[in-house]
């Protein structure tokens, strides 16, 4: 440190060092307590799940459980219907998902690939659509249903889901269209290819990052939702996960936390492992996709 | 086969995302643009980009293709979404309740429901309710994850690294786990929140305090939890476009001898400007929107004190089956609404947005 003093400017060369170093260590120590600010949730909903009753309702929190146990977990699992919530909840996801890429490929492609009237009109209508409140909606489509018979069925669920995602997977698709030179497509039919070849030969294959996105898109917003599913499925036997999650409570035995966060953390690992697992990839694919909801 | 135009693709990973709280940004370069473009010009870039210009073979030979493309997606939308938009204005007409759910019959009574709407106070409250808690919530998250971003942006690989696994991890817990921790977190008699305050010793001893039946403190936890979790998305997408910004300008003006926080005012905020347009955008009509954390975590109460115009109009079309009344309010918060988004519409299509 001193060495430093001896040659040329030293209080610029000081100042620099000092400036050297205090950028590295306050940015780190805000760093650190903003990272234990933000997990802390996510690691109280852990530990709490690993707790014995006995270490949850305690006046002085215990920060780490002493006598982790999985009993949290069996309870969820088994008491709750949970399997029976999980499968209804993969029912309407798989649908959503398959609906929403299919649907949304074709609509990207005439969006994209064609000019022709109204083509402007739509895409404003696609961006404005996906601002409407949830809640208002829920109105109408609600009485909708009930007059269709769909209320309280995992078609009228998926076809909600489906209507809300379809603006976004359309929006993403077609950008990736845009980005596929018209060349390859005149290649192609020069080649003999028809219509459906180009589209699925040529187009599906491209397009592939925005159908990911998509599909990850279409996945958390059928899985995340709570206010649809909680509005028109009665039937607790057709309850998807997140109302499940939501009802976990019982107002005769209290709020069991220990059952509640382990129920928590089986619904929300799937999610957070996906996201941690595409983490690198996120841009090319679901740059666009989660949901905040 | 990189055929695809990496600054096409770019905009459609990032910028093309208006959904909900629209994906995780971005790590790396490309993403650059995730919600604007990484360079003030960029809108002046030459729209000669466009691959299907109306040169395009296809579109002379097969003007009937686009019609059976999107007639499915068209079909679904009619059906779910426009429709219901129709449905919705013409329900708001009339006195439509818990009755004609179950005899049908209901009848037209004009502008009835909205003179209703506009003469209760309780209307007025929720709509400057939801004013302020979005104005309060936005400001939040957008001034944390500007902060977090230009954190980032001064740490070393392996400590961004954890800055980035720890706001994932927070993004992506689906907002009902989320909301029911949050309870747990803010338990009267043994959350942690309370007896870490208590620790404090600053506020007396607060173990018992029930944050859900207190106005001010239920409103507090709330934004808590959406700033908690809007930050993440913000934070990444605001830090993705501050990585594009060339280094020349920050080392021209050090040279020049500038503060760093005239360098962050004339250099960083300037270049951000598009892209922090957009979020806050974003984040306002989503905050406008919140729903779920406020119902699990106070049920608008304690006596209405969260109850936003989301709130508002759920329990009065579902707990209190007036779906007259219910759509003429969310007639009213979708209007609202509109002007929102048509300012959004209109900053996607200047920051370079082909439509």
């Amino acid at each position: 440190m001193s060495a430093a003093a001896d040659t040329t400017p030293p209080v610029a060369a000081r100042r620099r060092r000092r400036t050297a170093r205090g950028r590295r260590v306050i940015p780190n120590l805000v760093a650190i307590v903003f990272c234990a600010v933000w997990i802390f949730p996510v690691y109280w909903m852990v530990n709490t799940a690993f707790k014995p009753r006995s270490e949850i309702l305690t006046a002085t929190p215990i920060f780490f459980p002493q006598h982790p146990s999985i009993d949290n977990f069996i309870v969820a699992i088994t008491q709750t219907g949970f399997l029976t919530d999980l499968r209804n909840s993969l029912i309407v996801v798989t649908g959503t998902v398959l609906l929403s890429i299919v649907l949304g490929f074709f609509a990207a492609a005439a969006l994209s690939r064609f000019r022709f009237r109204g083509r402007r009109a739509v895409l404003v209508a696609i961006l404005a659509v996906q601002m409407l409140p949830g809640t208002a909606l829920l109105i109408p489509t609600f009485l909708m249903f009930n007059s269709l018979n769909l209320l309280g069925t995992f078609a009228g669920l998926v076809l909600a889901y489906v209507a809300a995602v379809l603006p976004f997977s359309i929006w993403v698709m077609r950008g990736f269209f845009v980005a596929i030179p018209a060349e390859i497509e005149e290649a192609a039919r020069i080649d003999g290819a028809g219509t459906w070849a180009v589209l699925l030969r040529i187009w599906f294959p491209l397009v592939g990052p925005g159908v990911i996105a998509t599909s990850i898109f279409a996945f958390i917003a059928a899985w995340n939702d709570y206010l649809v599913a909680y509005t028109f499925m009665k039937d607790q036997a057709m309850y998807t996960l997140p109302v499940w999650l939501a009802s976990f409570t019982t107002p005769t035995t209290g709020t069991d936390f220990g059952g509640q966060m382990a129920g928590s953390v089986l619904f929300s690992l799937p999610v957070i492992v996906f996201f941690l697992l595409i983490q690198r990839n996120l841009v090319t694919g679901l740059s666009a996709g989660a949901v905040k909801g | 086969m990189t055929v695809v135009d990496p600054a096409a693709r770019a905009r459609a990973a990032g910028q093309d995302a208006p959904a909900r709280r629209p994906g995780p940004p971005a790590v790396d370069q490309q993403a650059g643009g995730s919600a604007g473009p990484r360079h003030p010009d960029a809108s002046k870039r030459p729209r000669s980009k466009r691959p299907a210009g109306p040169e395009h073979p296809t579109a002379r030979r097969r003007d009937r293709a686009p019609l059976w493309l999107l007639s499915p997606a068209g079909l679904v939308m009619t059906v779910v979404t426009a429709a219901p938009i129709v449905l919705l204005v013409g329900i708001s007409f009339t006195d439509f309740d818990q009755r004609s759910l179950f005899t049908g019959a209901f009848s037209f009574v004009g502008l009835e429901q909205y003179a209703t709407v506009f003469a209760d106070p309780d209307f007025w409250l929720a709509l400057a309710r939801t004013v302020v808690f979005t104005a309060v919530m936005v400001a939040g998250s957008v001034l944390v994850g500007m902060g977090v971003a230009h954190l980032m942006t001064l740490l070393r690989p392996g400590m961004r690294y954890l800055v980035t696994v720890v706001l994932i991890c927070a993004w992506a817990m689906p907002n009902v786990a989320s909301s029911l921790v949050w309870n747990w977190l803010f338990q009267p008699g043994y959350g942690v929140v309370n007896w870490l305050l208590t620790q404090v010793r600053v506020f007396g001893d607060l173990t018992d305090v029930a944050w859900s039946q207190h106005p001010v403190l239920a409103a507090t936890s709330i934004w808590a939890l959406i700033v908690w979790q809007a930050v993440p998305f913000i934070a990444l997408t605001l830090y993705a476009a501050q990585v594009q910004i060339p280094t020349e300008y920050y080392e021209a003006a050090r040279l020049d001898g500038a503060s760093e926080w005239r360098v962050y005012r004339s250099i960083t905020l300037v270049f951000l400007r598009p892209t922090l347009g957009l979020i806050t955008i974003l984040s306002i009509i989503w905050d406008y929107n919140v729903f779920n954390q406020i119902w699990l975590v106070s049920q608008g109460g304690p006596d209405q004190a969260t109850t936003t115009l989301g709130i508002f109009t759920y329990k009065t079309a579902f707990v209190g089956f007036e779906l007259g009344a219910g759509s003429a309010i969310s007639v009213v918060t979708t209007l609202i609404l509109l002007v929102l988004t048509a300012v959004y519409i209109r900053s996607l299509v200047r920051s370079g947005e082909d439509l």
